[in-house]
């Protein structure tokens, strides 16, 4: 059938003087602007546009929206290509490239035995005999799913967009505009969303006057109005994806699709973060399917899809329809397939006497109602040719089928309201009988649903519901009074019969033996499967669900779901309210993770923090080291150097020269009150109380359960006035350690503290010869050993700057650390590095920081402990004062008597006998390298190190007892296989007086 | 996502602001060196963990930095009383 | 000419800040910020006040961001020791801290992608201040009179914040001043 046959002549909201060119599937087509892929499909007489999951039947389009289970599709190629799109819901644009998704050959073989792959096949198999899953799940897996991945980095960006409104209305059709006409007329700010591209919903398909005017001309006053409002925000192409707690929404923008497979500026979908004080819920109501013998056929369609193909899209897809209701309203379909001249073969409706309003002007057209009949099976091979009907009495077939030739069926089964949003709050749908379906459930005080998702089934109906809705939600955000200031359009109503309920339509054979009748489409789940799944056992709907995959395709059985419920309900012999749903989880529709993501993509992805002198490191080349969010130098390699060379330069420069390490990052606190010392005391297991004003003290502080978390030096800047030194990873965290016991539990404390980590940057001078160089630049601070010993703090200027200067060392060395505002840092940092040159001053990073600190035995918190270590197990006992009058925190916690059992792992040197090989950080340690497994565990490395000092490697590990265990012999494996034997050694490596950084 | 009243900032705000502080109401003995290794055990690691309304403190980390505490139902994650530390939440009383 | 930028993004330099911490309610303390700095400290949570040269910005119930154009940290700070007396906390935090005005037509759309807290005039009108997560780090924003926005955040994340305001506001074109 060609493209001209299907084309209406006139009418419909597309432009015909814009034609689009399109590839689906490799065929070059056309269609016009508004056309969505699925519109100009059918429009080009392509019914079969995909082959299903399981059993790789022929299918065509179904629905026109959100519902559509059959049309999945791919667009674009290569690294935009963007899969599992519904063909409903893609705008077609020039040039648009499509593929539908195509079954393997395994899926094919599978159809040709369908009846072999009953619902549990790939489970009862598979768990009888588990080694075959092993076997076979790389076939299986690569048969199954949907389109592929992209493959390769995504050229478009994303963002993210935050809101705060007074009321969120959800959906644009004739409820939600109301509800906004109405929210906004009364002042509260409101954001308007839609996932199509135009807004109306089903006003855009409308045939019908509303007030006098056309649903078009209303449709755009109300556009007019809403637009011109200052307080509303429009936000078409929006599908709202997510409700989650608080009244928090996600709402997915696809804001360039539409004009091409990679957007030419800007973003290609942006991700909004809604807080909203009220939710209007207007989402509308999806028709139901209805459930015969191979209804699955292409040219079987949804009653309202063919009419809004025929109504918005002017596409008539086939030539003679036969119409399959339940209720009225479906007869509109046959109304519109008539007044477009086209041939409706019959109504064929399963009620005994429908007499509403529609029922009369289809008689009155002259078309033929069958009324207590049902369409019992499609007939066709890859498009419907015809189908049987039969009398349909109580819940049983009557008399003989007959057959009536068509190539179109259009069903109706009645509506599913559409309540997943509300559903993914956690709150149950709950059925109607009255309804006949679920409708939300009660969603509490921030929430209104209005429209064809509360149930309503009129379109005046459900303008006035909106209109209410949008009022009540304004006034309980504090705008109006809850009444409405509008009355809604007038809309010819004629009365209605009511409607049958239609969830299974009984075949001549019985449900396992008669062709397939589908429940969920995309996932080729049929009426056989569920009530297979009954009969084995399964009662909760949730379980059913997995057994038989209803509704766990990409469409969460939007249309399947009501139906397959009914069927469980009647093997089960159970009422629909008491099986219940399943939930609904976000998203409403498959999003990008793109959109998800956001622009912390890339750069953006974690923020990094940078000294104030790392522009210099750039410059001097610097390897770096992420510590936290910091960026720090790890080495500065010379030209030609390796690591090593580079580190073993840095580490004797510190040892017998001089060298400079940027600290900066070291987290700071500064703590000032009459208490401050009392604090001190109770974080820290040292006592501060007697430091004197310019001196500085090491602590550990520990958790309530007695394990090190922190450490750092602590100096005494005032008799009220304290500096705290914390690990630069874990700086907010002390920060907020100190807060919480000051704010919860020692409010009587006078105290306060002030991080300022990033106020101070920090130089660090090592060596012999750091004395001498800060000399050159520091001339109002006695730096002698005797006016300026090991452990104290003085204030002066370093290069003009004022600073202060710290007689702390991490390396063992005699070493400055030289604090200035952060702002002057780079300048104080290059007047060291003038000062130095003479000396060949060298930077070094956090590598050979590492190397000297390990040659002393100095524990980096986080590397030599994890989170279960006492002071006691790292030989720290002597940072440890028990007296205090008031027990530090975790005090209490080092008698426990699991903390002081012999065994415990406890920090020990290790040094390998052949003084050759570096051991592994990591690396486990054990007694009796012949032992078979499994294997005691002695210990661990963690910390280990070439040193260029001592000309040997060094290590540090946990070995329990290890205290007890000096001179002892414990073996590493390593990866390899080799065993390297290694010496208990006290952790000191270096200078074990202490002598050098006294000098 | 919750969305947190800060009493100090008086006003809410949403839920990335804050951090979970652990439950609320467990005071640290007055005297840790008068009670058994199970009796601090007790302190240190029982909590109540209950289904329904749970007393628990945040902080503003991001905003104030201020401790406070919260009353919130872990079924319906409803928050239903934000109060001070130091307070019993309202009309509980010893929930 | 080409369009005029949606956002403009202009350095303030040449400020000291110092971090304020005490009792709101001890005279004491407002007399002597009144003193050193002319300005009173605000006591709505949320707002901060304005006098001459100086800003002082609520950051908590007992704790505010004091800024004065033209000055040094470390001698406001000083100052203001002198003036105290009691239970107090001053400190120089002048290298902490980077501020920024943001002012354009489209300053608040590169907010709301920034910050999940509500800047729009209706509740956050000048005269307010937040403390708040900003993208993945956090700043203090403030409403002015003139329709811009004073952000104010940690040096070691301006490489960051930096490109990601330029990033932020690009679609909607972006000056640096």
């Amino acid at each position: 059938m060609g493209a001209e046959v299907r084309r209406r002549a006139a009418g419909g909201r597309i432009d015909r003087d814009q034609t689009l060119d399109f590839v689906f599937d490799g065929r070059a087509l056309r269609g016009f602007a508004g056309d969505t892929l699925a519109s100009a499909l059918l429009a080009n007489g392509v019914d079969v546009v995909g082959r299903s999951f399981k059993y790789g039947r022929p299918r065509g389009i179904v629905g026109h929206g959100a519902e559509e289970p059959n049309a999945i599709v791919e667009v674009g190629a290569g690294a935009s290509c963007v899969p599992n799109l519904r063909a409903t819901q893609v705008e077609l644009y020039n040039g648009l490239e499509a593929r539908s998704i195509r079954a393997s050959l395994f899926q094919r073989a599978a159809g040709a035995f369908g009846r072999l792959l009953p619902a549990g096949f790939y489970y009862k198999t598979f768990m009888s005999s588990p080694g075959a899953w092993m076997a076979w799940e790389r076939v299986l897996r690569h048969a199954a799913g949907f389109g592929k991945a992209p493959d390769g980095a995504d050229p478009d960006t994303y963002d993210r967009m935050n809101h705060h409104c007074d009321v969120l209305v959800v959906g644009a059709g004739p409820a939600g505009l109301s509800a906004a006409l109405e929210a906004a007329g009364w002042g509260a700010r409101v954001l308007l969303a839609d996932e199509q591209s135009e807004f109306g919903g089903s006003l855009l398909a409308e045939t019908r006057a509303l007030g006098g005017d056309s649903a078009a001309a209303w449709l755009d006053g109300a556009l007019a109005e809403l637009d011109a409002s200052g307080n509303v925000e429009l936000l078409p192409r929006s599908t709202v994806s997510g409700y989650y707690d608080h009244n928090f929404l996600t709402l997915v923008e696809r804001r360039s699709d539409h004009l091409g497979p990679v957007a030419a500026a800007g973003t290609r979908e942006r991700l909004h973060r809604v807080r909203a004080e009220q939710v209007v819920l207007a989402t509308g109501a999806i028709e139901r399917p209805l459930v015969f013998a191979n209804n699955d056929l292409p040219g079987v369609m949804l009653a309202s899809s063919v009419s809004t193909y025929v109504n918005r899209y002017a596409v008539a897809p086939g030539k003679s329809l036969l119409l399959f209701t339940t209720n009225d309203h479906g007869y509109r379909t046959a109304l519109d397939w008539h007044r477009i001249g086209r041939e409706v073969v019959a109504i064929v409706d399963a009620r005994e006497s429908p007499a509403g309003g529609w029922v009369a002007a289809a008689k009155e057209a002259g078309i033929d109602v069958i009324v207590g009949h049902a369409i019992i099976e499609a007939v066709g091979r890859s498009r419907v040719s015809g189908a049987a009907i039969a009398s349909l009495q109580a819940n049983a077939l009557a008399g003989t089928p007959r057959r009536l030739a068509c190539d179109l069926i259009a069903c109706s089964g009645g509506w599913n309201p559409t309540l997943h949003l509300g559903s993914q709050t956690g709150v149950k749908p709950r059925w109607s009988d009255s309804a006949g379906a679920f409708l939300p459930g009660d969603l509490g005080g921030g929430t209104v649903c209005a429209g064809a998702v509360a149930g309503t089934p009129t379109l005046r109906g459900c303008l006035e519901q909106g209109a209410l809705a949008g009022a009540t939600a304004a006034s309980r955000a504090g705008f109006g009074s809850g009444r409405t200031t509008r009355s809604a359009p007038e809309v010819d109503e004629p009365p209605e019969t009511p409607a049958r309920s239609l969830f299974l339509v009984p075949h001549p054979k019985r449900v396992s033996r008669a062709p397939k009748q589908f429940v969920d489409f995309q996932l080729d789940v049929t009426a056989s499967d569920i009530e297979l799944a009954a009969r084995e056992g399964y009662e909760s709907v949730e379980h059913v669900k997995r057994y038989t995959a209803l509704g766990f395709g990409t469409d969460q059985g939007k249309l399947g779901n009501v139906n397959g419920v009914a069927i469980l309900a009647e093997a089960l012999g159970k009422d629909i309210a008491e099986v219940g749903t399943t939930m609904y989880r976000p998203s409403y529709t498959p999003a990008t993770f793109g959109a998800i993501a956001g622009r912390d993509v890339g750069g953006f992805f974690d923020p990094e923090r940078h000294t104030p002198m790392h522009e210099w490191h750039t410059s001097r080349g610097a390897e770096w080291e992420n510590v936290g969010r910091w960026k720090r130098p790890r080495y500065y390699p010379r030209s030609g150097e390796t690591m090593q060379q580079a580190l073993n330069r840095e580490c004797l420069a510190a040892r017998d020269g001089v060298a400079i390490m940027d600290a900066s990052t070291l987290g700071k606190i500064d703590i000032q009150g009459a208490d401050s010392a009392e604090s001190l005391d109770r974080i820290y297991t040292t006592g501060f109380r007697k430091l004197g004003i310019g001196r500085c003290r090491y602590g550990l502080m520990l958790h309530e359960d007695g394990t090190i978390f922190d450490d750092g030096v602590t100096a005494r800047l005032g008799e009220d006035r304290y500096l705290m030194h914390t690990t630069t990873g874990n700086a907010e965290v002390v920060f907020a350690w100190l807060e919480r016991w000051r704010q919860t539990e020692w409010p009587e404390l006078s105290v306060y503290f002030t991080s300022v980590t990033d106020h101070w940057a920090t130089a660090a001078l090592v060596g012999p010869k750091s004395r001498t160089v800060l000399a050159k630049v520091c001339t109002d601070i006695d730096l002698t050993g005797g006016a300026f010993p090991f452990m104290a703090v003085r204030e002066g200027h370093v290069a003009g700057v004022p600073a202060r200067v710290f007689r702390i060392s991490f390396s063992g060395e005699l070493s400055f650390e030289v604090n200035v505002p952060a702002q002057h840092g780079r300048a104080v940092w290059d007047a060291l590095i003038d000062a130095g040159a003479e000396f060949d001053i060298t930077p070094y990073g956090t590598e050979a920081m590492h190397v000297l600190r390990a040659e002393k035995g100095f524990i980096i918190v986080g590397q030599d402990t994890d989170g279960s270590m006492t002071p006691a197990d790292t030989g720290m006992d002597w940072a440890v004062r028990r007296n205090k009058p008031f027990g530090f925190l975790g005090d209490r916690s080092l008698d426990l008597a699991d903390h002081l059992r012999e065994d415990r792992p406890q920090l020990v040197g290790l040094a390998t006998d052949d003084a050759r090989t570096v051991l592994p950080e990591g690396g486990q340690l054990v007694d009796d390298p012949e032992c078979r497994p499994p294997v005691p565990i002695a210990g661990h490395v963690t910390s280990s190190y070439y040193s260029a000092r001592l000309s040997r490697p060094i290590a540090l590990g946990m070995v329990k007892g290890g205290a007890g265990r000096m001179g002892e012999t414990v073996h590493c494996p390593l990866a390899d296989g080799r065993v390297v034997k290694a010496s208990i050694v006290d952790p000191i490596f270096y200078d074990p007086k202490g002598e050098r950084q006294r000098v | 996502m919750f969305r947190i009243h800060c009493p100090h900032c008086r006003e809410a705000r949403s839920e990335e602001e804050f951090s979970y502080a652990g439950e609320a109401h467990i005071p640290r003995p007055v005297d840790p060196s008068s009670l058994s290794d199970s009796e601090w055990g007790e302190y240190l690691h029982t909590r109540t963990n209950p289904r329904g309304p749970h007393r628990e403190m945040w902080v503003h980390t991001a905003g104030c930095r201020r401790y406070f505490n919260v009353l919130r139902d872990t079924v319906s994650y409803k928050i239903l009383a934000v109060y001070p530390v130091g307070e019993m939440p309202p009309e509980q009383g010893e929930a | 000419m080409s369009e005029p930028p949606g956002v403009v993004c202009r350095e303030c330099p040449d400020r000291a800040f110092v971090n304020v911490r005490g009792d709101v309610g001890d005279p004491r303390l407002r007399d002597a910020v009144a003193q050193v700095a002319g300005v009173d400290l605000p006591r709505e949570p949320g707002t901060w006040n304005q006098a001459d040269r100086s800003r002082a910005y609520w950051l908590g119930p007992d704790e505010w961001l004091l800024v004065v154009e033209g000055d040094d940290g470390l001698e406001v700070e000083g100052r203001l020791r002198s003036a105290l007396d009691g239970h107090f906390s001053v400190v120089d935090v002048t290298g902490t801290q980077v501020h920024k005005e943001l002012s354009g037509p489209d300053v608040g759309k590169v907010l709301q992608k920034s910050s999940p807290y509500d800047f729009h005039p209706r509740h956050f009108p000048p005269g307010r201040c937040a403390q708040t997560v900003f993208a993945k780090a956090t700043a203090l924003v403030a409403a002015r009179e003139d329709g811009a926005f004073d952000i104010v955040f940690r040096r070691s994340y301006a490489d960051y914040f930096m490109r990601w305001l330029a990033d932020a506001a690009a679609e909607y074109g972006y000056r640096l001043d």
